[in-house]
């Protein structure tokens, strides 16, 4: 894949997007999601069955953490759909972030369908231990 | 409206009521086998002229724990999730969220009279599992010449 393509389709994407926002809101499925905490921070696993590594935006703007991704299927031409539980490509799902977390060094990974994101949290809001001195 | 309620993906919330609906007033009538909708791994079903394409969306299923098998005109996919585990979970690991299918599953789809068992091909790319099954050329669409 060349640049010029790579470029036309975002092109397209941030098209696609604002026609959204503006006036009819494309229908996105909810991925499912586990969470789970601990003292490192937060691990959420998504589940977005055929997407891509470039298919799938993950991003953080104003505490917000955006999960949005497309799923493609390959199947060949003139395929006549007779039975969908999955009608829409299209997976979508927001979630708020505190303030404790840094999103600077979330971490994601796409296998097999399924995100992985680790959040960690800011250092200074790792639990610790304070020693207690007695004198 | 205020954004505040559309910020919140009012589609999906749609979907859901809708699901419950159908849940309410079983929905439509379905194959006896085809289980309640909703059912790991989700799975939609097309045909052309040539095959019948089923794909099943199964992510995170290890395709060693994937067990795919034709019988009597019964398709079956079957499996096992592993639950994701938190990585290095201490004790003070906490759950927020399990909304992802673990364990056990198994979905049956009837297939129609012309396929073909001998001609199946099986693919498990992205988390989704799709199957191609070849129709018999008795039943493909033909011209007839009229004379």
């Amino acid at each position: 894949m060349n640049d010029t393509t790579e470029l036309a389709r975002k092109g397209e994407t941030a098209a696609a997007l604002r026609e959204s926002d503006s006036s009819q809101r494309r229908i996105t499925l909810m991925p499912l999601v586990d969470i789970f905490e601990n003292s490192h921070g937060v691990t959420l696993w998504a589940d977005l069955p055929g997407v891509t590594k470039d298919r799938l935006d993950v991003k953080v703007h104003d505490g917000t953490l955006y999960i949005e991704a497309q799923a493609v299927v390959h199947t060949p031409a003139g395929l006549r759909l007779q039975h969908a539980e999955i009608r829409q490509p299209h997976f979508a799902r927001a979630f708020s972030l505190g303030a404790e977390f840094d999103a600077s060094k979330i971490d994601a990974n796409l296998k097999d369908g399924v995100l992985r994101l680790t959040i960690p949290r800011r250092d200074e809001a790792r639990p610790r231990r304070i020693e207690v001195h007695t004198g | 409206m205020s954004d505040i309620y559309f910020g919140t993906d009012l589609f999906s919330e749609f979907d859901r009521l809708q699901r419950q609906m159908a849940s309410l007033f079983g929905g439509f009538p379905s194959s006896i086998r085809s289980g309640r909708s909703g059912a790991f791994p989700q799975i939609n079903i097309g045909s052309t002229d040539d095959s019948i394409e089923i794909v099943a969306f199964a992510p995170g299923v290890d395709p060693k724990n994937l067990d795919l098998s034709i019988d009597k005109g019964l398709l079956t996919i079957s499996g096992e999730r592993e639950a994701a585990q938190p990585e290095a979970a201490g004790d003070d690991a906490r759950t927020y969220a399990q909304e992802r299918f673990v364990g056990a599953f198994r979905r049956v789809i009837e297939l129609p009279q012309q396929a073909d068992p001998d001609k199946v091909s099986a693919r498990y790319a992205n988390g989704c599992l799709t199957v191609s099954i070849g129709k018999q050329e008795a039943s493909k669409p033909r011209a007839i010449t009229v004379q």
